[in-house]
C-alpha cells in the first residue's frame, strides 16, 4: 500500500545533521494519520551514507556517485516513489512536532497545489515565511528574512515558497513535469511554484509550529546559485507579480 | 530487452549470495546482458538471478575465484564487459556515468580503472590503504586478464596508455560491502590464506615478519577510521605472519623461524624508511616547495633572522632532496631487477 507522505531529502555529508533532520521528521509524522516514508538522496557524499546509519526501515537510500543538481536528484527520487504527497526537505531543517499535521491540514484543501512552512533561524528570527518578488534585478526573495516576527494567520497565499520544506501532491508534481533540471542549484523551487500557479493551483505558506532552518550549510551553493538566478530571470522576468 | 539499454555485459560470480545479489542486480538493470556465474549455491541465489532475467552459468567450486574469471570473460555478446562481485553494487547514477565514459573515452581506452569504497564492519574505510582501491573492472572484451590468486588486481593486456583511471571525488565508484564484522573478516582472511598458492622457492620467514610490520604501518590510519583502523591494521599484519607459517609448513618446515625475531626488521623491508612508492611524488612536491621557499628567503636582503631561517630551510631542503634521490634510486633499481 502506498504511503500518505514521503520526504525527499537531498544531502551531502553532514551525517549527524541528516540523522537529526530525519528524527524530527518522523517525530512530526507521529501526529499524522497514515504511513510516512523518507528517501535520502546521497548526493556524492565523500563518505557514502550506509543503510545502517539510518536504522529506521522507512528510510530508503539513493546514492549518486557524481554530484547531481537538486532538481535532477529530487526528480529521480520521486520516480520510485508512490506516496500520495511529497515533502521536499533540506537536511538542515528540523521540523516541529506539529509541522506536518498543519501542512497537511491546509495543504490538502481543494485548489492548494504547494504548501510551504514558516521556518526560523536557531535564534528565533524568521528564515522563511513566503517568497515575494521585487522589481527589476531584485527578483524573488524571502519576506521578513532575519526579522523577529510572529505569524498573524494560519496560512497566507504567496506566489512561491522555499523548497527547503515544500509539500506537493505527487500527482500534481508529475503533471507539471517535476523540478526543471536546467537549474544547477537554487530557484528550481520558485520555478516549480510559478508553474503550479500557471496550472491553476495556489501556493500557501503555513504557520506550522516552530521548525528550524540553519540554511545553506552545503559548500559551493553560492556559486551555483548565481547561474541558477541568471536562468530564472531569463525565463520568468516580467511574468510574475511584483509584490515585494 | 529494450533497445535503450546499454549494450554491455555484466558478469557476476556468486556463491550463496542471496543476501547481497538483489541489490547488485537492481543496480545494473540498465545493462543489456547480465551473466551470473554460480559456484554451487545452496541458497536462493539462482532463483534471484532468474527473477532479474540474468543468464545463468555454473562452475564447480574453486578455492580461488580469480583463477576462473578468465574462463567466462568471453561469454557475453557485447564489446564492453563490467565484472562485479556479488557483494558489490553500483550507485543510482551509474548508468548515466558509464554511458558518458564509453561515449567520451570508448575509442581511446580499452579499460577503466574504477575506485572502490570498502565497507568493513559497518564502516566505510577511508585510509589510503583501503581507498581509492582502484579496480580494472570495466573493459573491452579480450583486453583484461586475471591471475590465479585471491584478490589480485586484473591486468590490462594491451597498453598502459589505453587504461583510463577515474579519479575521485565525483566519479563512478564500485561500492563493496566486504565484511559485516571483524569475525567475518578473520574467517575470510584465513580462508584466503589457506587457499592461496605459495612459491616453491625463495621462502624467508623474516620477510613475512617484515611485511607484517609494513602492513601495520601502511594500514593504520586512526584519523580517518578511528579504532577500527587499529583492529584492521593488526589483522592485516597478523595475516602476513599466518601466511608465512602456512608457506613454511607447505615447504616441509625446513627453515628456522627463530631468525626472524633477531633482526632489525626495517633492514629487510621492501620499502626502506617506511616510504611507499606512492609517497615519492609527495616527497618531490615537498622538495619543490622547500626550493621555492629558499629562493624567496634568499631574495630578501641581509637580515640576520632571515639568514638563520634560510640556513634551516636550506638544510631541510638538502635532506629532502637526498632522501628523494635515495628513494628514486631504490625504486629504479627495483624496477630494473623486477
Amino acid at each position: 500500500m502506498s504511503s500518505r507522505l514521503c520526504a525527499v531529502i537531498v544531502s551531502r555529508g553532514l551525517d549527524e545533521m541528516l540523522r537529526f533532520c530525519l528524527k524530527c521528521f518522523f517525530e512530526s509524522a507521529e501526529q499524522v494519520s497514515g504511513s510516512v516514508e523518507a528517501v535520502v538522496v546521497d548526493n556524492a557524499s565523500l563518505r557514502p551514507y550506509l543503510a545502517t546509519s539510518f536504522p529506521d526501515s522507512r528510510v530508503r537510500l539513493l546514492r549518486f556517485d557524481a554530484s547531481t543538481g537538486f532538481a535532477a536528484a529530487c526528480n529521480q527520487a520521486v520516480r520510485d516513489c508512490e506516496a500520495e504527497h511529497l515533502l521536499f526537505l533540506n537536511n538542515d531543517v528540523f521540523l516541529d512536532r506539529s509541522t506536518l499535521v498543519r501542512m497537511l491540514q491546509h495543504g490538502t484543501v481543494e485548489g492548494v497545489g504547494v504548501t510551504g512552512s514558516w521556518l526560523y533561524f536557531p535564534d528565533g528570527r524568521v528564515q522563511h515565511c513566503g517568497v515575494v518578488f521585487g522589481d527589476g534585478e531584485i527578483g524573488p526573495y524571502h519576506l521578513h528574512r532575519g526579522q523577529f516576527m510572529e505569524p498573524r494567520s494560519q496560512f497566507e497565499t504567496f506566489q512561491a515558497v522555499t523548497g527547503a520544506c515544500l509539500m506537493v501532491s505527487r500527482a500534481l508534481f508529475n503533471r507539471i513535469g517535476g523540478f526543471d533540471e536546467s537549474y544547477s542549484f537554487g530557484l528550481e523551487d520558485i520555478d516549480l511554484c510559478l508553474r503550479v500557479r500557471q496550472a491553476g493551483q495556489r501556493v500557501i505558506c503555513v504557520d506550522a509550529g516552530r521548525p528550524m532552518h540553519f540554511e545553506s550549510f552545503t559548500p559551493g551553493r553560492i556559486e551555483l546559485d548565481v547561474s541558477s538566478r541568471r536562468l530564472f530571470m531569463e525565463r520568468w522576468r516580467d511574468k510574475y507579480t511584483i509584490d515585494g | 530487452m529494450g533497445n535503450d539499454m546499454l549494450q554491455m555485459t555484466v558478469i557476476i560470480h556468486t556463491r550463496d549470495s542471496e543476501a547481497t545479489l538483489p541489490r547488485l542486480l537492481e543496480s545494473v538493470r540498465w545493462a543489456e546482458e547480465c551473466i551470473v556465474v554460480d559456484m554451487e549455491s545452496r541458497d536462493r541465489t539462482l532463483e534471484i538471478a532468474r527473477h532479474y532475467g540474468a543468464t545463468l552459468l555454473s562452475t564447480p567450486i574453486v578455492p580461488r575465484i580469480d583463477g576462473i574469471r578468465n574462463d567466462f570473460l568471453e561469454c557475453g555478446h557485447h564489446e564492453w564487459v563490467f565484472v562485479l562481485d556479488s557483494d558489490e553494487y553500483l550507485a543510482a547514477d551509474a548508468e548515466q556515468i558509464v554511458r558518458g565514459l564509453l561515449e567520451r573515452y570508448g575509442e581511446t581506452s580499452d579499460a577503466f580503472c574504477i575506485p572502490r569504497y570498502n565497507m568493513i564492519a559497518g564502516q566505510i574505510i577511508r585510509s589510503r590503504s583501503w581507498y581509492p582501491d582502484h579496480q580494472i573492472r570495466l573493459f573491452r572484451k579480450g583486453c583484461v586478464r586475471w591471475s590465479d590468486s585471491t584478490h589480485k588486481l586484473s591486468e590490462l593486456q594491451t597498453a598502459q596508455e589505453r587504461l583510463h583511471k577515474l579519479e575521485p571525488p565525483g566519479c563512478l565508484h564500485i561500492h563493496h560491502e566486504n565484511y559485516t564484522s571483524i569475525q567475518q573478516f578473520i574467517d575470510r582472511q584465513v580462508r584466503y590464506a589457506l587457499n592461496d598458492i605459495y612459491p616453491e622457492e625463495g621462502f624467508s620467514f623474516q620477510q613475512y615478519v617484515a611485511w607484517a610490520y609494513e602492513e601495520f604501518d601502511f594500514r593504520l590510519d586512526e584519523k580517518n577510521d578511528g579504532e577500527l583502523s587499529f583492529a584492521l591494521a593488526t589483522l592485516m599484519a597478523w595475516d602476513r605472519v599466518v601466511r608465512g607459517l602456512i608457506h613454511w609448513e607447505r615447504l616441509g618446515r625446513k627453515d628456522s623461524l627463530r631468525r626472524a625475531y633477531s633482526l632489525p626488521i626495517t633492514t629487510i623491508s621492501r620499502y626502506p624508511e617506511g616510504v611507499f612508492p606512492g609517497d615519492v611524488e609527495e616527497l618531490r612536491r615537498q622538495a619543490e616547495d622547500l626550493h621555492q621557499r629558499l629562493q624567496f628567503l634568499e631574495s630578501v636582503p641581509g637580515v640576520k633572522l632571515l639568514a638563520r631561517l634560510t640556513k634551516s630551510v636550506r638544510r631541510e631542503h638538502r635532506k629532502t632532496k637526498d632522501r628523494l634521490k635515495r628513494m628514486r634510486q631504490y625504486f629504479r633499481g627495483k624496477s630494473a631487477t623486477g
